[in-house]
């Protein structure tokens, strides 16, 4: 398949607007000004693209709400939070393509009749910052970005807004928050931000790659673009894949590739011939699968069917030298590190079951630990503020459910399975 | 209207209501600790989880708005699971101290625990142990928080202020203030009342007692003319603390600093215990027969030599009703003279005066809700918050649902900072501003919107002709096309108010302000009601109503105080002239001219040491009584604790003085004098507007030699002379203090922190300086009631009630 996200990737060159323009970027932005804002919220409605940020949520049909909220001034937010473990797939588009994103963001704000924009970025990506600003002043030169874009009378003005180190505020209304200069905890839903965002007013938050698709859609056509993988979740996606294969990297794939071939064909299959244990497929917070569920589709439709979720097409590949128990504590170190304290059982919760699963990991484990850390994951799942605490209990759930061999070998045996 | 079912029950809902609220109105139980009545939902505890038909996840009542047809079931074997499981991840750390925690028996963690059954402790970690954090008046214990952070919500989104915040994230999260410095707010407390647990803590209260050994007794703040309910809990005898309680009172829970840790002025240092007498130029303790016969005899022989007229009172405006009434009794019936007053001359009686000659009006109470609701509130050069801090907060809340909050004030007051607009105009012109809307108003034709007889339209607009944008930008120092902009949102609102204060402490407004804001208010087709001026204390309208004023052409306030010689004999009772009244060698000259000056107080005041004999009076708590608040609603005060030394109240002093006059009173106990006020009328008057032209004119203008303007007033901790006998409130604050802005600071030299010499053309004195930017170039602020600053040399009074600022010169102490 042709790259649509990652065109030209190995250009040098490619953050500079020239070699943008000369690719044929900002020429989707030239047709949309040339469309009615709704027009453009049709087009989106019917390419079927859906969010890439998590969540998979129609991006037509929040520009919809949005712009049916008479409230103005309005926003549009730009999540660049990557802060899911095991993500880094908006990166390259950052630091290598931030025009496609600017051009999205632009077209977008039209489409929404908002007329500023940030860019929420994560606070370890400076490069990428650097990127964007210069970027940014270079579509103000040509202007892109400004009171009267391309002489067209439409107002956009983008700014980059560098996060701090928190994971929670990749949620959209934590993100809110930390804009709004407070601090990052998520917000009570409804109102959802379409209606009641930044500043009370009605605000998109779309994520990197959602935005950058956007030129794509308006240049083809949302039918066309809608034939692209698959049809019910259609469009280029990008796989971040990592730990133990040949090649991790960065690939664009059409929605629905299957996670085997994505493992074993782009990726040079698992480290050193090794035997494939497990696999992550979406980002820390998705439930984990076993060798046997592989041949799955990578989309938002197939993966629920074997138990776990698409999230942000982050896949994490373990061979059988990898001990469950660890990953497992590793994981939810990070949502015990990351939990905001808003909600009792994330914020004591979390922090319960990374003991547990420290010792278990080292060698102290207790008989009843499972159960024990059953019952804790079953006391958070579904009963927290915000879905972070969720991923958490998933994570504990999904590995003692797939590896309950190992925990108990761990418990038993005071070591690892794998030594 | 909607239609849920909860636990079965078929309920009828308006919307907007969340599942939390239904079920609360229905009295149906839903276990909660991070809601508050007051605030914003949160969502944060988990503890009012409830289960919805066809929702795959647990719900938060207190965050789902309710919606037709849902089916909630709010007491499951999975809810009480996931309770009892909530509950038990709050205690994996808690410190479980309630052995020495103040917070055991009426701690909702410990209820709840004890409601759901015992945690089976399947959870051995390391408990938390940071240190305690201390502060004037409020300790923190960070252990035994659970994060709800009511505290911190209450602070911000309820008090306006801001003081503390959730600092850290995830479970190393914790309260504090900024940088973790040492608290220094306000210190109302609210975050004390606010707090489930026994993580915040009054600092008096701490270590006093087991609150099951408690005994409580209902009863109203002596400060304010708000009245709020205070809850005053006792342990043997003495008064521990005070509480707010959720839903009582017109204050439905909300307490200041000044209600909440200010009941212990009674048990001051200062408080008289027996009789004095001066003799050989001394005060000396003396037996109750012998005051009553010295302050009898004393009082004929006036009577004797010049007459009943050379006789005069003054009341007070935080006795009770009772004692008010039976002071004019006394001074009507046994001396015969209508020379009797209150500190309301100085300030309420105007407003009162200006209302009734534009609405014709005689009485006007506040609503407290008033401001809720209305599109603009105008709060006019008053820094409500602090003198009447419970209805300050209702304009904080009109603006949180979307009042349009205009602030017309040269001070960075907490109302200027969380205005939607702040007009910091020059000191003491909020008048000229008023008079600018009027001119804007009639100039616009946007007037007599409602069909109302009016009279003196075209006096007035010949009047405040000369209140152009040009004229009120230059007398203001506003911008004029700000100007411009602010009149056009006052006058064209579809619903406004203007509140402003006239008190015996302030003097930057006066008489010409309320008729200026009424004849405004008249124009726009507002009555009474859209004018909000409430009496100063705690039975300021009581002591007006009870006829403690001249009302057969007797001498008033300030005849008796400014007018050495006026009188020979006076007769001071709970008030004390020397420190809260303006012009003090004035009065302490007329003091030095009696023959005879009776002072009845519960403490040795400055006014009582210069008295020839003094009384001993029961205080606030001490005796029963009634106030009547601003509102003009009597609430009674009970007797809680027995009276300090010898002192009774005050009623009884001069029931005792009249018979040892030989003059029966007819009034014997409490029930009956009680009866005898029920039937004193209050005369309300009758509604006829009428327009009435007001002068502007600032009485001292700052010339080159007294360049700066002073402003005086209450602050939030203190007001009048009673708080300054509180040690806890003095914790906070107890020293005289002069703010200073920081270009003045710079251009004369002054310190933050030193001391600075004021001049004014009366005289000066000496007091610390404050340097702060909530007072602007030109401008100082000076609280009033400290009795050591003397600040009252200083300041002048006015017989008309005119607004009567003062010019002043300011430099370092050598
Ligand atoms: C804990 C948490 C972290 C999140 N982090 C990110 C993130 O880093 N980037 C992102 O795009 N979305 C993140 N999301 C999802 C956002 O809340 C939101 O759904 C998304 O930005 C919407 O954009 P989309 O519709 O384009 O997917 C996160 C959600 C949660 C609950
Ligand atoms: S689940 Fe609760 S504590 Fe955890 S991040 Fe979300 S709101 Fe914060
Ligand atoms: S005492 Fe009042 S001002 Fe101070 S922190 Fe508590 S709520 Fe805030
Ligand atoms: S101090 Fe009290 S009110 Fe504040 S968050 Fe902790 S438990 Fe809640
Ligand atoms: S009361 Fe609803 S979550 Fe705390």
């Amino acid at each position: 398949m042709e790259k649509v996200l990652l065109k030209n990737i190995d250009n040098p060159d490619s953050a500079r607007i020239e070699a943008y323009e000369k690719s044929g970027g900002y020429s989707g932005l030239k047709k949309a000004f040339e469309m009615e804002p709704k027009a453009i919220i049709e087009e989106v409605k019917r390419s079927g693209l859906r969010g890439r940020g998590g969540a998979g949520f129609p991006t037509g049909m929040k520009w919809d709400f949005a712009s049916r909220d008479p409230k103005f001034p309005k926003y549009l937010l730009c999540n660049a939070d990557e802060g899911e473990p095991g993500t880094f797939k908006d990166r390259p588009l950052l630091e290598k393509r931030p025009h496609l994103l600017i051009e999205g963001m632009i077209i977008s704000a039209y489409a929404l009749k908002a007329e500023y924009g940030y860019i929420y970025l994560r606070g370890e990506y400076p490069h990428a910052k650097v990127v964007l600003e210069e970027a940014i002043k270079e579509a103000y030169e040509r202007g892109y970005l400004g009171d009267n874009i391309l002489g067209k009378g439409v107002k956009f003005h983008l700014s980059v807004h560098q996060g701090a180190g928190a994971y929670i505020c990749g949620e959209e209304t934590a993100l809110i928050e930390s804009i709004e200069g407070k601090r990052g905890q998520p917000r009570i839903k409804p109102p959802f931000p379409v209606n009641v965002g930044a500043w009370g007013m009605p605000t998109v938050v779309n994520n990197v790659e959602t935005l950058s698709n956007i030129p794509y859609i308006i240049e083809i056509g949302g039918e066309a673009y809608s034939q692209i993988g698959n049809p019910e979740c259609p469009g280029p996606k990008l796989f971040s894949i990592s730990c133990c294969v040949e090649k991790p990297g960065v690939y664009e794939l059409p929605m629905g590739t299957p996670l085997k071939e994505i493992i074993y064909e782009h990726a040079g299959g698992i480290k050193g011939g090794r035997q494939l244990k497990a696999v992550i497929p979406g980002g820390i917070s998705t439930p984990v699968l076993t060798p046997d569920k592989i041949d799955c589709p990578m989309d938002f439709v197939n993966l629920p069917k074997v138990g776990s979720m698409l999230g942000s097409g982050a896949i994490m590949v373990f061979d059988d030298t990898v001990c469950m128990v660890k990953v497992c504590w590793r994981a939810i170190k990070f949502f015990e590190h990351e939990s905001c304290g808003k909600c009792t059982p994330c914020r004591e919760g979390t922090g319960w079951m990374r003991s547990i699963l420290e010792r278990i990991e080292g060698g102290f484990g207790r008989e009843g630990d499972i159960e024990l850390l059953q019952d804790v994951a079953m006391s958070i799942a579904g009963k927290t503020f915000c879905p972070l605490g969720d991923g958490a209990a998933n994570v504990v759930l999904s590995f003692i459910r797939s590896f309950t061999e190992e925990f108990d070998y761990h418990i038993k045996n005071k070591k690892c399975i794998t030594q | 209207m909607i239609e849920l079912t909860i636990d079965g029950k078929k309920i009828q809902a308006r919307k907007g209501m969340t599942i939390l609220d239904v079920a609360r109105e229905n009295n149906i139980y839903i276990p909660h600790l991070c809601w508050d009545r007051r605030l914003k939902p949160y969502g944060g505890c988990r503890l009012c989880l409830v289960e919805v038909e066809g929702q795959r996840k647990l719900m938060a009542a207190c965050s789902t708005p309710a919606d037709n047809g849902m089916v909630v079931h709010t007491d499951t074997p999975t809810l009480r699971k996931a309770r009892k499981t909530v509950l038990e991840l709050l205690l994996v750390h808690h410190p479980l101290d309630c052995p020495i925690c103040d917070k055991a028996g009426e701690c909702a963690l410990q209820d709840l625990a004890y409601k759901y059954g015992p945690s089976e402790g399947r959870f051995y970690a390391e408990r938390k142990h940071e240190p305690e954090a201390t502060s004037a008046l409020i300790d923190r214990n960070p252990n035994r928080c659970i994060l709800c952070g009511r505290c911190v919500r209450v602070c911000w989104e309820h008090q306006g202020v801001g003081a503390i915040n959730l600092i850290g994230r995830g479970f190393n999260t914790k309260i504090s203030p900024a940088f973790e410095e040492t608290l220094d707010c306000e210190f109302c407390g609210q975050c004390v009342d606010a707090c489930p647990v026994g993580a915040l803590g009054a600092k008096p209260y701490k270590y006093r007692a087991r609150a099951w050994f408690l005994e409580s007794h209902d009863s109203i703040c002596p400060y304010c003319s708000v009245g709020c309910t205070l809850t005053l809990d006792l342990r043997e005898g003495k008064i521990l603390r005070v509480r707010g309680v959720d839903g009582k009172g017109v204050n439905q829970g909300d307490l200041c600093g000044k209600g909440r840790f200010g009941f212990d002025f009674i048990y001051g240092e200062s408080r008289l215990k027996t009789p004095l007498v001066r003799k050989n130029g001394e005060l000396k303790e003396v037996s109750w027969e012998e005051a009553l016969y010295y302050v009898a005899e004393r009082l004929k022989a006036v009577l004797k030599d010049y007459g009943p007229n050379s006789i005069g009172a003054i009341g007070s405006a935080r006795a009770s009703l009772e004692d008010n009434y039976m002071l004019q009794k006394f001074i009507r019936e046994v001396i015969g003279t209508d020379n009797i007053d209150t500190s309301a001359r100085l300030g309420y009686a105007w407003a009162l005066k200006g209302m009734e000659e534009t609405y014709g009006i005689k009485l006007n109470p506040i609503k407290l809700e008033s401001p809720i609701g209305k599109e603009v509130v105008l709060v006019l050069e008053s820094d409500l918050t602090s003198t009447h801090p419970i209805f300050g907060l209702k304009f904080l809340e009109a603006k949180n649902e979307g009042s349009h909050l205009m602030v017309v004030e040269p001070r960075r007051t907490k109302l200027a900072r969380r205005s939607s607009e702040w007009l910091r105009i020059k000191p003491g012109t909020g008048t000229a501003y008023i008079l600018g809307l009027i001119n804007f108003a009639i100039k616009e034709g946007v007037h007599l919107k409602k069909e109302m007889e009016i009279e003196g339209l075209d006096e007035l607009s010949n009047a405040v002709a000369e209140f152009t944008p040009e004229k009120v930008a230059e007398l203001t120092g506003l911008d004029k096309e700000r100007f411009i902009e602010s009149a056009r949102r006052f006058i064209n609102a579809e619903s406004r108010l203007i509140a402003l204060t006239v008190g015996a402490a302030e003097n930057q407004k006066g008489i010409e302000t309320v008729k200026a804001a009424a004849n405004l208010l008249m124009l726009l087709g507002e009555g009474p009601d859209a004018l909000q001026v409430p009496a100063d204390y705690s039975n300021t309208y009581g002591a007006w109503l009870m006829g403690l004023r001249p009302m057969n052409g007797g001498k008033d306030l300030y005849t008796m105080l400014y007018e050495p010689g006026a009188l020979k004999a006076l007769y001071v009772m709970g008030e004390d002239p020397l420190v809260t009244m303006p012009d003090a060698g004035r009065i302490e000259e007329t003091f030095k001219r009696l023959e005879l000056l009776i002072v009845q107080d519960i403490r040795l005041s400055e006014t009582a040491k210069m008295a020839d004999v003094v009384l001993p009076a029961a205080s606030w708590a001490e005796k029963e009584g009634t106030f009547i608040n601003a509102q003009g609603i009597p609430q009674p005060v009970p007797k809680v604790v027995s009276p300090t030394g010898d002192s009774i109240p005050d009623w009884q002093i001069l029931r005792n003085i009249a018979r040892v006059m030989e003059h029966d009173l007819g009034v014997i106990e409490f029930s009956a004098l009680k009866e005898e006020i029920a039937k004193v009328a209050a005369d309300s008057g009758q509604q006829r507007w009428r327009l009435v032209p007001v002068e502007y004119d600032l009485t001292e203008k700052p010339d080159n030699e007294y360049p700066i303007v002073m402003v005086t007033g209450n602050i939030m901790q203190h007001s009048g002379a009673l708080s300054v006998m509180s040690k806890s409130l003095s914790h906070v604050l107890s020293d005289a203090f002069v703010q200073v802005s920081p270009e003045d600071a710079e251009r004369f030299g002054v310190e933050d922190g030193g001391f600075i010499k004021i001049a004014s053309r009366k005289g000066e004195v000496f007091i610390k300086a404050r340097v702060s930017d909530e007072v602007p170039e030109g401008m100082l602020f000076v609280p009033v009631h400290f009795a050591h600053a003397r600040v009252n040399m200083l300041t002048t009074a006015s017989p008309e009630g005119r607004a009567h600022l003062t010019a002043v010169r300011i430099e370092p102490k050598g």
